[in-house]
Parts: structure tokens; C-alpha cells; sequence
């Protein structure tokens, strides 16, 4: 078993039946990072990986369905991580959170796999309604 | 078939930024055609001609995103590069998401237009060249008979000739001339050659 810190909130969605998606968070530990993992509490199972290995580890598992890069990765470059990320799991959507106006950075993560890009703040409504987009 | 020159495309309703385009790509030897709405560049299009488009966002009538759509409708592959001078992120997201090649924000210098106009470039050279080698794997596909179609299946998943012969309830022998018939109609060299080719033309998970 990974080293995770682990959030089991409801896996259950809607009214239908009852499933196990997991949605990994990468990211620092930060404010941000505690922030995603808060906004995400409740309604998902979230995941937060203690180090990138063990974060790409779990993308490949087929019980995942997103990953969400809160903040940055200590070491890794982000457009890297992203495409080893997209490589594991072509089809998994990738959600990146940015500072508000970095369009730079913001196409850069595109172009290099990200499904889509969040500014915060304003707020992580974006973020819950990308996650349960994924999730069905 | 003689290659088209590949040309830049400009579509941008300020007649400024056209020129100043014109004349940047000009100075480096790289052919433009300018265009002041999208309309224009949509009634000319022709997807035969090899390029990019380098697209203003926001325009009157039809923006560069709608425009970028109907593209996508007609199955064009041109790399689109959109300039904007109001550019943020959820704009960007969905550029990206309509499959934009990149996105860059007014004013930006010289030299990022044309190291990514360059990259945009090579980009559709790698379409057009995978999309004639698909093209040419589709033609010889075409010209197997049903039966030498499924042994090509049933060899590409991995099958020896005696299970082949199994499946299809024929000869071993049967099946070998089958399978000597599609190397040669493939153009195939070997197995692996063969793979490779059903591989390039599989629809994309």
C-alpha cells in the first residue's frame, strides 16, 4: 500500500450505484494544496499521494478518475510531469490550478496534456463541477 | 505530386496587424496570405493548401474560436495559433480545447510569433506526411478480399497460422497463401511491418 493521505468522503454518486472513483491531488504541501483537498472533501474520494512516484503509481490504476495538480511539484517541472502523467492514462482528465492571468503558463499545460486549467482564486466551484464531470 | 508552398495564414480584422504580420513573416522568407475576417478565409479555404493560420480571437461578425470550430467541422488540421489582445485563461482553456497549437497574448515579440509559426509549420508537415501514409495503408487495405482481411485480423492479434486455420475453419495451407497475399498486397516486409501499419490507421481510444 502507497503512503497516502487518504479522504474517504461519499462513493457513492447521485443516486445511482454505489462506486469507488478516486481523484488523485498532486501537488506541495501548501495552502493551496489544503484548499483543493477541502473543496473536494465530501463528495469523492480523494487521494493525496506523498510523492510523485507513488502519484503516477495510482493514475495507472483503473479506479482513478481525475487527477488534479493543486500546486507545484517540488522537483518536477509541471509540463513534464503532465506528459508522463497523459502517457500512463491517455484519457484521464488532468485538471491544473493556476494563479489567476497566467495564460502562459496555463497554455503551456495544455499543450502538454492538461484536460483543463482553473484559476484560483476566485473560487473552486470550477474545479467541483470539472471533478463531477469526470466522475460520470 | 508537386508539395504546395506552405503559407501562413493571417486572419485579423485590424489592417495594422496584418501588415505588421505581413511584413514580419516576410522578413522571414515565409509566405503570407492576409485576411480580414474570417469569412473571407473560410470562403477561400482550401485544405489541400499546407500552412498554418495565425487567428485573431475576437473579431467582428465570426470570432477566431467559432472560426477555429467550423474548422474542426470540416476536418482541417491547419495548427492554428490565436493572438489576442484581451487574452485570459478560460479564453485560452478553450482555444487549447478546440485543439488550438498555441495562443499568444498581444503584444508579444518578434521572434515568439516565429519560433511558433515555425513549430506550427513543422507540425502540419508531421500531419500531412502521417495522414498520406495512412492514406496509402487505407488503399492496400482496400484491396484485400474479405477473407485475406480476416486473416490479416487474426495474424495482427497475435495468431499462428494453425489457429488462424482454426478460427476460419480452412487448411493450414489455405492460410498461408492468404497471409503470403496480404504481405505482398500490404507492401508488408514482415509481421512486426504489418502491426505497425493496422496500428496507424486503428481509431484512436
Amino acid at each position: 500500500m502507497l503512503g497516502s493521505e487518504s479522504i474517504d468522503g461519499s462513493a457513492t454518486n447521485g443516486g445511482g450505484a454505489p462506486r469507488a472513483r478516486t481523484v488523485i491531488v498532486a501537488g506541495q504541501s501548501s495552502q493551496r494544496t489544503r484548499e483543493v483537498l477541502q473543496a473536494l472533501r465530501g463528495f469523492t474520494h480523494v487521494i493525496w499521494p506523498t510523492s510523485l512516484e507513488a502519484t503516477l503509481e495510482q493514475t495507472g490504476s483503473a479506479d482513478v478518475a481525475c487527477l488534479v495538480i493543486a500546486d507545484d511539484l517540488h522537483e518536477e517541472p509541471l509540463d513534464e510531469f503532465l506528459q508522463v502523467a497523459r502517457e500512463l492514462r491517455r484519457n484521464l482528465p488532468i485538471f491544473v490550478i493556476t494563479d489567476p492571468d497566467d495564460v502562459a503558463e496555463a497554455v503551456s499545460a495544455m499543450r502538454h496534456g492538461a484536460t483543463a486549467v482553473i484559476e484560483i482564486p476566485p473560487s473552486y466551484a470550477a474545479l467541483r463541477d470539472e471533478v463531477a464531470r469526470a466522475m460520470q | 505530386m508537386k508539395d504546395l508552398p506552405q503559407t501562413v495564414f493571417v486572419v485579423d480584422d485590424d489592417d495594422a496587424v496584418r501588415d505588421s504580420l505581413r511584413l514580419l513573416l516576410k522578413s522571414a522568407e515565409i509566405t503570407c496570405q492576409p485576411f480580414a475576417s474570417a469569412q473571407d478565409f473560410l470562403s477561400a479555404y482550401d485544405a489541400a493548401q499546407p500552412g498554418c493560420l495565425v487567428l485573431d480571437v475576437r473579431m467582428p461578425g465570426m470570432s477566431g474560436l467559432e472560426m477555429q470550430q467550423e474548422l474542426n467541422l470540416r476536418g482541417a488540421t491547419l495548427p492554428v495559433i490565436f493572438i489576442t489582445g484581451h487574452g485570459d485563461i478560460p479564453m485560452a482553456v478553450e482555444a487549447m480545447q478546440l485543439g488550438a497549437f498555441d495562443f499568444l497574448q498581444k503584444p508579444f515579440r518578434d521572434q515568439e510569433l516565429l519560433d511558433r509559426v515555425h513549430r506550427a509549420l513543422a507540425r502540419d508537415m508531421d500531419n500531412r506526411a502521417r495522414l498520406r501514409h495512412t492514406d496509402r495503408i487505407r488503399e492496400r487495405l482496400a484491396t484485400l478480399s474479405p477473407r485475406e482481411r480476416e486473416v490479416l485480423d487474426l495474424v495482427t492479434q497475435g495468431k499462428a497460422n494453425k489457429m488462424v486455420a482454426g478460427d476460419l475453419g480452412v487448411s493450414q495451407r489455405t492460410v498461408e497463401i492468404h497471409r503470403a497475399h496480404v504481405m505482398q498486397k500490404m507492401e508488408a516486409g514482415s509481421l512486426a511491418e504489418l502491426v505497425r501499419m493496422m496500428m496507424a490507421v486503428a481509431p484512436r481510444q
